[in-house]
């Protein structure tokens, strides 16, 4: 028996698997459809097209969108999303700006308003798609990578993170699939350069960070990494065993500052961030079988603490580079379902925390995730990492006519999802 | 966070400096907004007039009061700190008032980037890191892991030439508090490797003191991934044999004595090392079964998918 089977054969079994409570889950999402969130979001208000993302892109992964809104209500909501459309191309954080330079397209936003518009089952035919990609364009820095937004006198703005480069490279691959060359006389994105922005913001250990020699990061893990997806570029990175390594460490049994100090009281001799400390009088530290099959969530830096949203951007990397079952996916599973959903539907960061959007999309979104040996997870509809929309979304977009004539093929790690 | 009582604020529409002023309501333009929030009545009535001057583009210093009363209560708007910076550059503003104003909002929102990206043009173009280091470790009492502060920090040292001025000793004087603290090891690892137009991997003492000092953080605290991490990463990158680690890794974790191992990545080390050596295959299947079965067993699948790259236990045995 291998050591695989052996802990296994000592893990829960399949009939005590915990379940979603779907219908709580179904009622978050309704009401922050319907409902005013409440003024704890203000701090969202500029990206309130993220937030739409996260809401129709939640219900569709429950699979209850078309229940939750009449039609005239569906057709509403696109509408909204279409007023944030720029003129000059791209999509607003929010509606009704200044309508000047103070009230710009975001790539961020122009991503989410068009996963949004596909949830929504519209064909995108509004999207000014040749401006979009001369505005696109516009937003690649000489040294390759992207940045937010653009200042009155063109300067571009935001930070050099993974972030905009994600966001861009989706956008690209929504409006142009993976089309080298000109596009409705647009010239493809510098794809190169990009990469080149990628690997230079790879750290010591294997994980990518923000930018060059800063710390490593799920988040901008994610980010990097999924580009490379659209791009068709995952074969880039320096090291992929590497990089699989440093996601596999993500996964701790450390899920609230109460575990750190039950293990930092060893320090001197030996802490466990994965394992019980050793004792003086048994110098191996012995895990009990029962913490083997404890829930046991990722976090997101190097002796940080579990939280939810890095469930997904984890297990999400470790997807677009076709290693999913290295990780622990049932123990990430328990993590969500029995320590940080919330009674009232949705997740929370940590256990015993509220339920917000982003965490409760994330975790939902993570749920969704399967592939190679690990089997979905069949109360929610299976999601295309990269794209963090479900595989029925992205069906419907490389299904769109105008669509199969721009991108007759679809990246590697978006086609194995596909039907 | 955000809910401090605002109610003592005056409402714009009855305070005379804003009454040439017509302010722009939000416009949703459609009967079915997505994502809408019950904004608090300051918040609106704020942006309300942010909105308005805006449009026409206004640089004031009420337009300095107005962006602070918006980034009380939402400094997470990008455009509102974008358009404040315009400003206080076209007003020719005391940016130092603006950095003693700044202090106290970056403690108040640890997790905003807006205000590092802020502080970055303020701190640009005024040309002096004065006092910057001391606010910096200020934050770090709150939070000594804040990534926004620690990429603001790069930035700082290397737009500074602070490359020497202490950076070393502060990350040493973290690891005493926390030797786990992982930002702090990258820290290090950029004030020492990351030095433009120098190649710290070629120079051999620096290379022995860095594999010292992490050796004896290890010897601290050996279940600590950090200096592990450090470790590995200069091997790697200074192309050292894995092997050179061998003596120091079997401290914690030797083949023969499987049951006493102290460190999981110690054992994950010398499963690396052995599976190097002609004929280790069968050494380092066994480190790495330890690894699945009772060391580190959260991670079973991923040691498994190690046991199926090694290579073949014997030549003679694979072919049969
Ligand atoms: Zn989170």
């Amino acid at each position: 028996m291998s050591a695989a089977e052996a802990a296994a054969s000592e893990g829960v079994s399949s009939d005590a698997a915990p379940r979603l409570n779907k219908p709580k889950h179904v009622q978050y999402w309704k009401r922050c459809l319907k409902v005013y969130l409440p003024d704890y979001y203000t701090a969202n208000d500029s990206t309130r097209m993220a937030l739409a993302f996260f809401t129709v892109s939640a219900l569709d992964l429950l699979g209850v969108l078309d229940e939750s809104m009449k039609e005239e209500e569906r057709r509403g909501y696109i509408d909204w999303i279409y007023n944030c459309q720029h003129p000059d191309g791209g999509f607003k954080g929010f509606p009704g700006g200044s309508g000047n330079q103070w009230d710009p397209a975001t790539v961020p936003a122009t991503c989410f308003a068009l996963l949004s518009l596909l949830v929504l089952r519209d064909d995108l035919t509004r999207v000014k798609r040749r401006e979009c990609l001369l505005w696109l364009n516009r937003m690649q820095r000489g040294d390759g990578s992207f940045g937010e937004t653009l200042s009155g006198e063109g300067k571009v703005e935001g930070g050099y993170d993974s972030r905009f480069g994600y966001t861009a490279t989706c956008v690209r691959w929504i409006l142009r699939g993976n089309a080298e060359g000109e596009v409705d006389g647009v010239p493809d994105v510098d794809v190169d350069a990009f990469v080149r922005c990628v690997r230079a913001a790879e750290a010591y250990d294997g994980g990518i960070s923000e930018a060059p020699f800063h710390e490593a990061h799920g988040g901008f893990t994610y980010c990097a990494v999924s580009a490379l997806a659209f791009l068709d570029r995952i074969s880039s990175l320096s090291s992929i065993p590497l990089t699989v390594q440093w996601l596999a460490s993500r996964q701790t049994l450390t899920l609230t500052s109460l575990d750190v100090l039950s293990t930092d009281g060893d320090e001197a001799t030996a802490p466990a961030v994965v394992s019980t400390p050793p004792s003086p009088s048994s110098p191996g530290f012995d895990v009990p079988a029962e913490l083997r099959c404890s829930p046991a969530g990722f976090n997101g830096r190097c002796n940080k603490l579990a939280d939810t949203c890095y469930v997904f951007w984890i297990m999400g990397s470790l997807c677009n580079l076709s290693a999913l079952d290295v990780v622990n996916v049932p123990a990430a599973r328990e993590y969500l379902l029995e320590q940080t959903a919330h009674r009232i539907g949705g997740f929370g960061k940590s256990p015993e925390d509220p339920p917000d959007l982003y965490h409760s999309f994330l975790g939902l979104a993570a749920l969704a995730l399967g592939g190679g040996e690990v089997p979905p997870f069949a109360e929610v509809k299976p999601l295309v990492p990269a794209a963090c929309v479900s595989v029925e979304t992205c069906e419907f977009l490389v299904g769109l006519p105008w669509r199969r004539e721009v991108g007759p093929r679809e990246p590697e790690a978006i086609e194995r999802y596909l039907g | 966070m955000s809910r401090k009582p605002q109610n003592k604020l005056t409402p714009l529409s009855e305070d005379p400096k804003w009454e040439d002023v017509i302010p722009i309501p939000q416009e949703e333009g459609s009967a079915h907004p997505l994502a809408s929030i019950a904004y608090a009545e300051n918040y609106s009535e704020a942006m309300d007039y942010l909105r308005a001057v805006m449009a026409t583009n206004e640089m004031s210093e009420r337009v300095l009061e107005l962006t602070e009363r918006v980034i009380r209560m939402n400094p997470a708007h990008y455009t509102v700190w974008l358009y404040r910076a315009r400003t206080l550059f076209t007003l020719n503003h005391d940016l130092y008032a603006e950095i003693a104003w700044l202090n106290p909002t970056a403690l108040r929102h640890q997790k905003n980037y807006q205000i590092w990206h802020h502080r970055q043009t303020l701190i640009n173009a005024l040309d002096s890191a004065d006092g910057e280091i001391p606010f910096l470790t200020q934050m770090f009492e709150k939070d000594s892991k804040n990534y926004h502060v620690w990429s603001y920090r790069q930035w700082l040292v290397k737009r500074f030439d602070l490359w020497d001025a202490g950076e070393i000793e502060s990350v040493e004087e973290l690891l005493k508090k926390d030797v786990r603290n992982n930002s702090a090891w990258n820290h290090r690892w950029f004030v020492v490797f990351g030095r433009p137009d120098t190649d710290a991997f070629k120079d051999e003492e620096i290379v022995k003191r860095e594999i010292e000092f992490a050796k004896s953080q290890i010897r601290l605290a050996p279940q600590n991934q950090s200096p592990w991490s450090y470790l590995r990463g200069i091997i790697r990158q200074a192309s050292l044999p894995l092997s050179s680690l061998r003596e120091f890794a079997e401290e914690f974790a030797v083949f023969g004595k499987m049951d006493q191992v102290r460190s999981s990545h110690a054992l994950a080390l010398v499963a690396d090392i052995y599976a190097e050596e002609p004929n280790g295959t069968a050494k380092a299947t066994l480190a790495l079964d330890m690894l699945a079965i009772r060391y580190d067993p959260i991670r079973v699948n991923y040691w498994e998918y190690k046991k199926k790259q090694l290579p073949p236990s014997s030549p003679v045995a694979a072919g049969t």
